[in-house]
């Protein structure tokens, strides 16, 4: 580019060999240029009224003939159209079409450029006109022409059309499109009567005299540009949706994954609870995230649900079966990888240790989805309303868990919460934030006990215990329970067999219209959470 | 606002072809220039339409700049260089207290471009003469709107009209400064053999714009500094 400049006085000193090789490779330079200056305002996108970057951006080819296309840019598109050959006319078509009409019956060209470069007819004619002709004085002319070019497509009313079809986030009933060949069907009369030919002077050359016109119409009064939508419409096939429409819905497996994923943590599920997260949201969609409800337990670092039971149920006289729920730092399981008899103890653990922040893992698993509940109610808010001294008794569904645990993952240490859909689920391979620490979990003594019974309870070492595990440890005491009328069993031997001593005692010692009782004790109680869960539920929904 | 459509040619160009040495003018047709209120639109059209000349005539790494303008839907194009914008800037801020403190009268902004060259270098004087390669006129006519006289009755109804008259004015102008531009277009590229080398910056140029201290009753009070550099440069000058 630098040699084709000119210098003074340079007349003739193109040469003949010299100024056509600096013609080819001006001249298909030339043809690109026009190109992409023509693409760059007639290709309507929303970026397409972005700034220029500094002067320090340009590249090479930018500088061809000292005009850099940068505001705006050609599309990206341009990049892959062939380069034109300074053998065959270059014939780019503007037209306006209605949107969404598909194929080209409706379509209207609006301008027809054309850049060619038309040869000598003889050989003798080229050596007659080229010869002496400096292809420096043909690049400056090429320069001037380029110019008038680039400033003649923001004069032609076109232009507006393609300004009113940038407008970012709306939707025209017309859209603007190009076809670029070598040739063009020629306009009908009807046509050629709204049409207007504008010629520029054209540029000798080694090669030929570089050509540039435009057809264009003299007026785009009849279109009518009408907004027919906002944004375009894009579904999300990934959207996850509040707790309030399904909580327990599982996480898709995009979220999941780390890499390239526009999420800020890929395994915290981002919901409408959460502080406002880059949520990757289609052109004009705005991420809405409702008001998180107020009775759910917040993603704090120490999730309300078991810290709840904890402020709770720390020092009260929790039934037999459940332990003081402590905050919860970790999955039981954890701790049961050292026993393996524990795992059929302890529920799955509270999430609240699971990241130590939120706790809103997102590990899809089998355990977890069979855990989902079709009616929303979390547990985790049945156990925060849990009046003191209350019964808390498992379900069927809890039981079935537990032993969907079992099934699910043969790892004690595979750490679940069912208290709600946002107490994610631990990774079977993150062993290394398994929550719970083994230490805190300890079986409380019988159901519906008041203080007198805990003498023999063990619980009060550790304040981590939850209600799940608690439970869990009850049913397992049922199940491994001896006959009632064994006449080996002894309250001291049943101490001695229990894992945790004490309790288990107490339980073996008991008869079977005790246990259930107590049984019944506990559906009463569990009918009076769901209840109260079920009206607060409803409160939060009515206030969102 | 009042519009006033002037026989006048709008704008001329005046190149001198070193081949020929002969000037040369060509005239297109009438401008139709409206004086808003609002002062900052007649700043637009003339910027405009320096600001186009410059685009073809600065030959050197431009960065394109495309400019709104305030009042009509026309859209140029700026070289892109601040020093070449402020200088236009301020020139067209004095053409405009210049028209308002001679409204209705015609004037006339001229951008010439030269080359300097030592004339007679001396042993304490070196001077230095101004080799005008190409100019261009651009004459406006520029009339203050009238103040019609105000009635209890139809009030809006002379509103409602002057916003018709307004709009259809506008769109005559739109096309009339599109029409201008068009003949920048094809004045600049007809006529290119006379360029000078491409330097590494804007060519030498000057606007001139009509004077307060000018002497003459003419509106050309200014032309009288024109036709002496014509001369003193050595080249016939005729129009």
């Amino acid at each position: 580019m630098a040699s084709l400049s000119d210098s003074a006085g340079a007349g003739g000193g193109g040469g003949g060999g010299g100024g056509r090789a600096g013609a080819e490779l001006m001249v298909p330079q030339f043809m690109h240029k026009a190109l992409h200056a023509i693409l760059a305002v007639r290709t309507p996108r929303p970026h397409a009224s972005a700034p220029a970057p500094p002067a320090a951006a340009f590249r090479r080819r930018d500088r061809w003939f000292h005009l850099p296309l940068h505001a705006p840019p050609p599309p990206p598109a341009a990049e892959h159209l062939p380069e034109p050959s300074p053998a065959e006319p270059l014939v780019v078509d503007v037209y306006l079409a209605p949107s969404g009409g598909g194929g080209g019956a409706e379509e209207v060209v609006v301008e027809r450029w054309t850049v060619a470069c038309e040869p000598w007819p003889s050989p003798a004619a080229a050596a007659a006109v080229g010869e002496g002709l400096a292809v420096n004085r043909a690049y400056k002319r090429c320069i001037t022409l380029l110019r008038s070019l680039y400033a003649a497509l923001r004069f032609l009313p076109a232009y507006r059309a393609f300004r009113t079809l940038c407008a970012s986030g709306q939707v025209y009933n017309y859209e603007m499109g190009h076809r670029v060949g070598s040739f063009a069907t020629p306009f009908t009369r009807d046509e050629e009567a709204t049409m207007r030919t504008s010629r520029f002077a054209p540029v000798e050359t080694q090669l030929g005299r570089l050509v540039v016109s435009v057809q264009y119409r003299r007026t785009l009064a009849d279109f009518n540009f009408e907004v027919t939508s906002l944004a375009p419409a894009a579904i999300i096939t990934d959207y996850v949706g509040s707790p309030a429409a399904e909580p327990m819905r599982a996480f898709p497996p995009s979220l999941t994954e780390a890499a390239g994923s526009p999420f800020p943590q890929p395994s915290r599920r981002p919901n409408s609870w959460a502080s406002p997260a880059p949520w990757p949201h289609t052109l004009g969609q705005q991420p809405k995230f409702s008001p998180p409800p107020t009775h759910y337990a917040s993603p704090t670092p120490s999730p309300p649900t078991f810290g709840y039971l904890h402020s709770r149920f720390s020092g009260e006289t929790a039934p037999m079966s459940i332990p003081q729920g402590g905050g919860g730092r970790g999955p039981v399981h954890h701790r049961n990888m050292s026993e393996p008899t524990r795992a059929f103890m302890f529920p799955p653990p509270s999430p609240k240790g699971l990241r130590g922040e939120a706790g809103m893992q997102e590990s899809p698993t089998e355990t977890n989805r069979s855990f989902k509940r079709a009616d929303g109610i979390r547990m985790g808010d049945l156990y925060a309303n849990l009046p003191s001294g209350s019964k808390i008794k498992d379900s069927r569904d809890e039981s079935g868990r537990f032993s969907g645990v079992f099934s699910s993952s043969g790892s004690p240490r595979l750490g679940f919460s069912r208290s709600s859909s946002r107490l994610s689920m631990q990774d079977d391979t993150d062993d290394a934030d398994f929550p719970f620490a083994v230490d805190d979990v300890y079986p409380d003594s019988r159901p519906g006990s008041s203080g007198g019974k805990d003498a023999g309870d063990q619980a009060g070492s550790s304040s981590h215990k939850s209600q799940d595990a608690a439970v869990g440890y009850l049913v397992h005491l049922l199940k491994s329970a001896r006959p009632l009328r064994d006449s080996a069993y002894s309250p001291h031997t049943s101490r001695a067999e229990s894992i945790e001593a004490g309790s288990t005692s107490s339980f073996m010692s008991r008869r079977t219209c005790d246990a259930l009782e107590e049984l019944e004790s506990f559906r009463e109680i569990k009918e009076n959470l769901l209840a109260r869960s079920r009206s607060r539920l409803q409160d939060s929904l009515d206030k969102l | 606002m009042n519009s006033y459509i002037s026989q006048w040619t709008p704008i001329s160009f005046l190149a001198s072809d070193p081949t020929v040495r002969r000037n040369w003018s060509i005239s297109v047709c009438p401008l139709c220039y409206i004086a808003p209120a609002n002062g900052y639109a007649k700043y637009d059209y003339a910027a405009g339409i320096l600001h186009t000349i410059f685009f073809h005539r600065t030959l050197s790494l431009v960065r394109p700049k495309d400019v709104d303008c305030k009042f009509l839907e026309i859209t140029y194009v700026q070289c892109g260089l601040p020093e070449l914008e402020k200088e236009i800037d301020e020139k067209i801020e004095q053409f405009i207290a210049w028209v308002e403190k001679h409204p209705n009268r015609r004037s006339q902004v001229c951008l010439s471009f030269f080359d300097e060259k030592s004339k007679n270098p001396g042993w304490f004087v070196n001077k230095t003469e101004r080799i005008y390669w190409e100019q261009w006129f651009i004459n406006l006519h520029i009339t203050s709107p009238k103040r019609k006289s105000n009635s209890s009755k139809g009030l809006t109804d002379i509103g409602w009209n002057a916003l018709v008259e307004t709009s259809s004015r506008c769109a005559a102008l739109e096309s009339s400064i599109n029409e201008v531009l068009f003949q920048i277009i094809n004045f600049a590229n007809e006529k290119k053999d006379h360029i000078p080398a491409i330097p590494d910056r804007i060519f030498n140029h000057e606007i001139m714009i009509p004077r307060d201290d000018s002497s003459s009753d003419s509106v050309f009070g200014w032309n009288t500094d024109v036709i002496r550099r014509v001369l003193n440069s050595g080249h016939p000058y005729s129009l």
